[in-house]
């Protein structure tokens, strides 16, 4: 790490304060404030899902004697005996339920790590002790692995979702055709998981008939009815307890099959019960990023301008729910191209449901299209920063609709002159120390701006605080944080002096926390919720800090409370009003009316050992331009998180699939590589600054899920300027090298 | 010391007694219909055992009896409602539950509980509160070391011992012997930084 | 787990003489409470002996250029060890490349060398075909399993699952001895016997009756200065080894006067690879001499198409390993 080297770097133009996370203390002291540690009433019993060990099949048998029998087992719940489950519609169709299938809904077995069986116990031993000995018997059919294996089925996207457009924008074959320079290239990306630290797990108890669930969760409000809907209660009876998330990326979104077999357990035994997922079995449980192929002809002419951009996406998707991240309308959208055609299919087999991860269209798709930049840029032998530069655009070139702010050449500056770009010859293998191969690579980043209704109440009080409620999350984002510094800039108040509740169904309804969306969303609620407060003080709006404070002193109430919501141009109340129902709607990228994207440049050294071949990242620069930063500090650890992932996914990460089997082997966090500390070396963050009075009430861009895209190409990059070699399948392992 | 493979042979001789049913199995078994048993050996297994055992835990004397299979992390997190100390892999890949045994950093997931009889166990817990943070907890909330947090009882844990091991000499053996701790959010550089700056105060 | 029970004996004498069919010693447990999490192992009877005799097999001790240690030694005090480090630096680095600090801390450099092979086919009991876990059972990895990490050296048709280790490479080149305390009292076998190739049985891993105990490793002539331990991995810390190599040297001039090589990663026992070790001895110590030991080295490999990479891996590792080990002050 370089010595000046700032953590937490300074506020700059367009920022607010790089103040501390409001659970700092918390965290660093072991605090109760996970879902697993919550406490609950009584003493708990225990559950252990048994999992199925083949992917395509059919129980035939099902022998519960031994593990009844192990001393302090309560129940063995299988298909054969589990109370009736209502509906629960999946996330496509306006639910959240990660798969369409029911949990134990019956013998058929659809995809490796089905649940097929819960045991529940006065002990976590006794319930692991009694999965050894539950005797399951299966009939087993030949299942389909991935990309190639037999029966795999192709469909176009459209067949499964009506709402996908293929994009025929002008004649691309044509472009193509006339162009001075072409590439065709084919790229693979990896199945990955998300494996964030907290396991899945969720404690369930009732009270008559209330309904408390512990359970770490992007989306209180959603996961409230839907887990209603499936256990065929009313939502008003189910309470979410999700204070802080150990980490989510996406996987804590969906409902998955444990909340109803933990509150199915409990009901029946009349007792708290405790459910953990175990990590392998976390694997099959909450989805994963599915394995895409993409296929990109891109084209430029003599000038280095772009021409015509073919690109086409193959997903590989479980057999049960087709589910797909598309995303080919956003890199469309990216630079100024004549003509576009895209097509995107879905490959289905018997696997799990994939879902949500990071950043998850963009990040095989902008990948492939980065790539395939940076191949066309040594193709038409022009400097790959310079390239990008030269065919920036205003405009979404497909919908023709303004971006709101765009600052990508800035970012693509910014990254250049911290890296040290212009000392870089464009020469494969051209650059060496000893035994070390040097090579250096670039990318774009981007991430469409998303919105989502929100509500919050906050409550001023006469002392001088003030308190917000919002079912929004924390999933190490620092959402309490900057809902607070939110408040205390609308307030004038200290953030410190704010108290926030989040993460309890019974709070205010929030967002999903997905998609990047909770900081625009939730401060834009809450400064609703401010304005009002302030106007029932009587404060203009250019009111003083000093004039505010007064103001509160002299309230006649004790208290004063507000609640307030926001929507997105895009959308109506009505959006406000789905919220209480579990609904999401989510607006951004390019609308109708506007193209709203952060953007970012990476700059990435490497160096890769000529004998044996190992790739190192010894520095990565990121500059990155999102609107208004809530809090540098929280912003800042964002992007570091985003471009180690990137690194990870440029390297390390890939999920290894059985073919034969259709199994994931390398389930568990020894075998699915993730970047250690020792793999990190120096990480230098930009935030360039940039304004933007028309995307939302305080001008910010969803940054979360901008730094993880575009890393791959950049170190893709970077490896063929040092070794004349390119990789298109990720991740790059040493044998690809050899 | 000795990791050998029990006796497999009796494993599948047993397997054979009974039919009806195909083996079971962690996940249960991968099992064609054609039947082959999965009988419990019906010569005297093991029963639970349960044991008395006295833990000096963050200074504190407990006394408790504990199945012999519980780790201690389960013993921490379950019974003694100690659950700073995380559960991230169960498997000894994490790090996310590391605790000190008489000083030294240890996997409370790998550790069974009556192995740490007599030992003196220091937990996140321990290690200072939020009006007394130990210098690394100050590290970790003045470098913002941390995202989601549920790392970071391991990170602190490890960082000190980092420290009290003599391998904190630069940002190289740092990184090296902090890497038995995975950070998903990775705040790799910024929990170097921190580990740098408690260095400073720990060796004062 | 499945229920066991639990014994701490006072004495090495009293874990051997009460040992019963069914039990199985355990020291740091990294390898023993992991397995038996996944109900791969299932003792009867857990003896720990992390504590025999307070210390009294914690131990590393020279005497001239032999060098003897305690089984019980934790991974972290024998890599730590400044005069280790110092006179035979393959024995530190085999150390302080594997796992990761806190697990260093608990495992035993005793239990580390019989630690089980991380084949997922092995570690995860739903699958039916193991011949490790479960002879006869037949080989998943081998009927179209994933493959990328598994030997290709010491294979079988019935296995080829690889040793996951890095500290008994170093030992097998180095001639080490393994003392024991058995049924019949102490006595002693080579390093190189220590591990058996997965032939009928690969359940069989060691040739180590059940009740024995390893007390020490010694080694007579443990003076190489010149020596170490390369590892490549997928990543730069805490990962089991693609491939590997200890390697040393004596040198007696520009000739080549002894070479010791120890090969990980590739192969389903501690590799020692003599006929390279032969073709080098007497020799120039070039870069040309150690690639024609390479491919001698890995002139039986057998493969699959996922771990064919291993083979020219493996050589490059060890040329790389032995340039660098004779870069080094003799």
């Amino acid at each position: 790490m370089a010595q000046d080297y700032t953590p937490v770097p300074a506020a700059k133009e367009n920022m607010g304060q790089p103040i501390a996370r409001y659970e700092a203390l918390q965290k660093v002291t072991g605090a109760k404030i996970y879902a697993d540690d919550l406490p609950v009433p009584g003493r708990p019993a225990y559950a252990w899902m048994v999992t199925s060990g083949i992917a395509k099949g059919r129980i035939t048998s099902i022998d519960d004697s031994a593990a009844l029998a192990v001393p302090g087992v309560q129940m063995v719940m299988t298909h054969e005996n589990r109370p009736p489950l209502g509906d629960a519609k999946t996330f496509s169709s306006g639910g959240l339920a990660i798969t369409e299938l029911a949990p134990l809904a019956g013998p058929e077995v659809h995809h490796d790590g089905q649940p097929v069986a819960l045991i529940v116990a006065d002990t976590f031993e006794a319930a692991r002790e009694a999965s050894f000995k539950l005797k399951i018997a299966y009939t087993e059919d030949t299942p389909t692995a991935t990309f190639g294996s037999p029966g795999a089925t192709q469909k176009n996207l459209k067949e499964v979702n009506p709402s996908f457009e293929p994009i025929r924008f002008n004649d691309a074959g044509a472009a193509l055709a006339g162009s001075a320079h072409t590439i065709d290239s084919e790229y693979y990306t990896p199945i990955q998981h998300h494996n964030a630290i907290e396991l899945f797990s969720t404690t369930a108890y009732w009270d008559g008939p209330r309904l408390v669930l512990h359970e770490p969760s992007q989306f209180v409000w959603g996961l409230k009815n839907a887990a209603a809907e499936q256990l065929q209660t009313d939502s008003e009876t189910v309470r979410i307890k999700s204070p802080f998330v150990g980490g989510a990326f996406g996987s804590k979104a969906a409902m998955t099959h444990r909340t109803a077999l933990a509150a199915m357990a409990s009901k029946q035994l009349g007792r708290p019960v405790k459910l953990v997922a175990m990590r392998d079995q976390g694997f099959t449980h909450s989805g994963h990023r599915q394995e895409t192929r993409q296929r990109v002809r891109l084209g430029c002419d003599a000038s280095g301008k772009l021409t015509g951009y073919d690109h086409t996406q193959w997903e590989f998707t479980a057999r049960t729910t087709p589910y797909s991240n598309g995303g080919l309308e956003k890199t469309a959208a990216m630079y100024d191209f004549k003509a576009v055609k895209s097509d995107n299919y879905v490959v289905q087999g018997d696997r799990n449901v994939p879902t949500f991860m990071r950043s998850p269209a963009e990040v095989p798709t902008v990948y492939a299209l980065e790539a395939a930049m940076n191949e066309l840029a040594a193709e038409a032998g022009i400097d790959p920063v310079e390239f990008r530069k030269m065919n920036d655009t205003r405009v979404d070139p497909v919908k023709g609709v303004p971006y709101t702010s765009r600052s990508l050449n800035q970012c693509l500056d910014a990254a250049a002159e911290r890296f040290g770009w212009s000392r870089r010859n464009p020469q494969p293998r051209s650059m060496r120390q000893g035994e070390w191969l040097i090579g250096w690579g670039c990318s774009m980043a981007m991430y469409p701006t998303q919105m989502s209704p929100s509500t919050a109440r906050v409550t001023l009080k006469r002392n001088g605080t003030a308190s917000i409620e919002v079912a929004a999350h924390d999933v190490g984002t620092g959402c309490y944080t900057i809902a607070a510094q939110a408040a205390g800039e609308r307030l004038g108040i200290d953030p410190t002096r704010i108290s926030v509740q989040m993460g309890d169904s019974r709070l205010p309804p929030g967002p999903v926390s997905g998609g990047s969306i909770s900081t625009a969303s939730v401060t834009s609620a809450v400064a609703n919720a401010c304005d009002r407060l302030n106007e029932r003080l009587g404060l203009p709006a250019d009111a003083t800090a000093d004039q505010r404070r007064a103001a509160i002193a002299a309230m006649s109430m004790p208290e004063l409370d507000a609640t307030g919501s926001w929507f997105p141009a895009e959308l109506d109340q009505k959006a406000v009003d789905a919220l209480y129902e579990g609904g999401v709607r989510i607006v951004g990228g390019s609308t109708d009316k506007r193209a709203m994207y952060a953007f970012g440049a990476e700059m990435v050294e490497v160096r890769i050992n000529e004998r044996t071949r190992e790739v190192r990242v010894p520095r990565i620069v990121g500059a990155f331009a999102a609107g208004h930063i809530m809090n540098p500090r929280t912003a800042h650890s964002q992007y570091l998180g985003g471009l180690i992932w990137g690194i990870g996914s440029a390297l390390h990460e890939s999920t290894e699939i059985d073919h034969k089997r259709a199994r994931y082997t390398n389930d568990n966090i020894a075998e699915y590589l993730i970047p250690v500390n020792a793999d990190i070396g120096e990480v230098d963050i930009i935030m360039v600054p940039e304004v933007d009075d028309e995307i939302n009430v305080l001008g910010v861009k969803g940054i979360g899920e901008l730094a993880n895209v575009g890393t791959p190409a950049a170190i893709t990059d970077a490896i063929w300027h040092a070794t004349g070699i390119r990789i298109r399948d990720l991740p790059v392992r040493i044998e690809k090298l050899l | 010391m000795a990791d050998r493979s029990p006796s497999f042979d009796q494993v599948s001789r047993r397997g054979l007694i009974k039919g009806g049913v195909a083996g079971a199995a962690v996940t249960s078994v991968q099992a064609k219909a054609q039947v082959r048993g999965g009988a419990e050996n019906t010569a005297a297994e093991p029963t639970v055992q349960r044991v008395p055992i006295t833990l000096d835990i963050n200074g504190q004397h407990r006394e408790l009896t504990v199945d012999t299979r519980s780790t201690l992390l389960d013993v921490l997190r379950h019974d003694l409602e100690l659950t700073g100390s995380k559960k991230g892999c169960d498997h000894g890949q994490c790090g996310a539950c590391t605790v000190h045994l008489d000083g030294t950093r240890t996997l409370s997931c790998l550790t069974l509980a009556v192995q740490a009889e007599g030992k003196a166990v220091t937990t996140i817990e321990g290690l200072g509160s939020p009006d007394n943070l130990h210098p690394m907890q100050r590290a970790f909330v003045d470098n913002d070391a941390f995202q989601c947090g549920y790392c970071t009882p391991g990170q602190i844990m490890s960082g000190v011992a980092c420290i009290t091991e003599g391998h904190a000499g630069s940002d190289a053996e740092i990184r090296e012997y902090m890497s038995g701790n995975l950070c998903r959010c990775a705040a790799y550089p910024n929990i170097v930084a921190a580990v740098k700056q408690a260095r400073g105060e720990m060796e004062g | 787990m499945r229920p066991f029970h639990y014994d701490k004996p006072a004495t090495a004498t009293d874990a051997v003489t009460n040992f019963r069919p069914g039990a199985q010693y355990f020291a740091g447990g990294t390898t023993m409470v992991d397995l038996m999490k996944l109900d791969v192992m299932k003792p009867a009877r857990l003896i720990d002996i992390s504590g025999l005799e307070k210390g009294r097999y914690d131990f590393i001790k020279w005497s001239g250029k032999s060098l003897r240690i305690g089984a019980l030694t934790p991974m972290t005090k024998l890599a730590d060890d400044d005069k280790v480090r110092a006179r035979v630096p393959m024995l530190s680095d085999a150390l302080w490349l594997a796992a990761s600090p806190q697990i260093r801390n608990m495992a035993r450099i005793g239990g580390n060398v019989l630690q089980r092979t991380r084949c997922p086919y092995f570690r995860d009991t739903s699958y039916e075909q193991c011949n490790k876990r479960k002879p006869g059972s037949g080989c998943a990895a081998l009927d179209g399993g994933v493959t990328r990490h598994h030997a290709v050296l010491g294979t079988s048709d019935k296995c080829i699952a690889t040793y996951p280790g890095d500290f008994a490479q170093a030992l097998v080149a180095l001639d080490a001895v393994v003392e024991i305390l058995g049924e019949d009292g102490p006595r002693s076998l080579r390093f190189a016997d220590l591990h058996v190739l997965p032939e009928a049985r690969p359940d069989r891993e060691t040739t180590l009756a059940p009740s024995d105990l390893i007390i020490a490793f010694s080694i007579e002539d443990a003076d190489f200065p010149r020596s170490k331990y390369l590892k490549i991995r997928d990543r730069e810390s805490y990962a089991y080894a693609l491939a590997s190599t200890a390697s040393a040297l004596r040198m007696d001039g520009n000739t080549i006067a002894d070479v010791r090589l120890g090969l990980g990663g590739v192969a389903t026992t501690p590799w020692r690879a003599r006929e390279a070790e032969a073709a080098l001895r007497g020799g120039p110590a070039t870069e040309a001499q150690f690639a024609r030991a390479a491919d001698i080295a890995f002139a039986g490999a057998s493969t699959t198409d996922e771990n064919a990479f291993k083979v020219e891996l493996g050589k490059r590792t060890m040329v790389r390993s032995l340039l660098e080990t004779a870069r080094m002050e003799g």
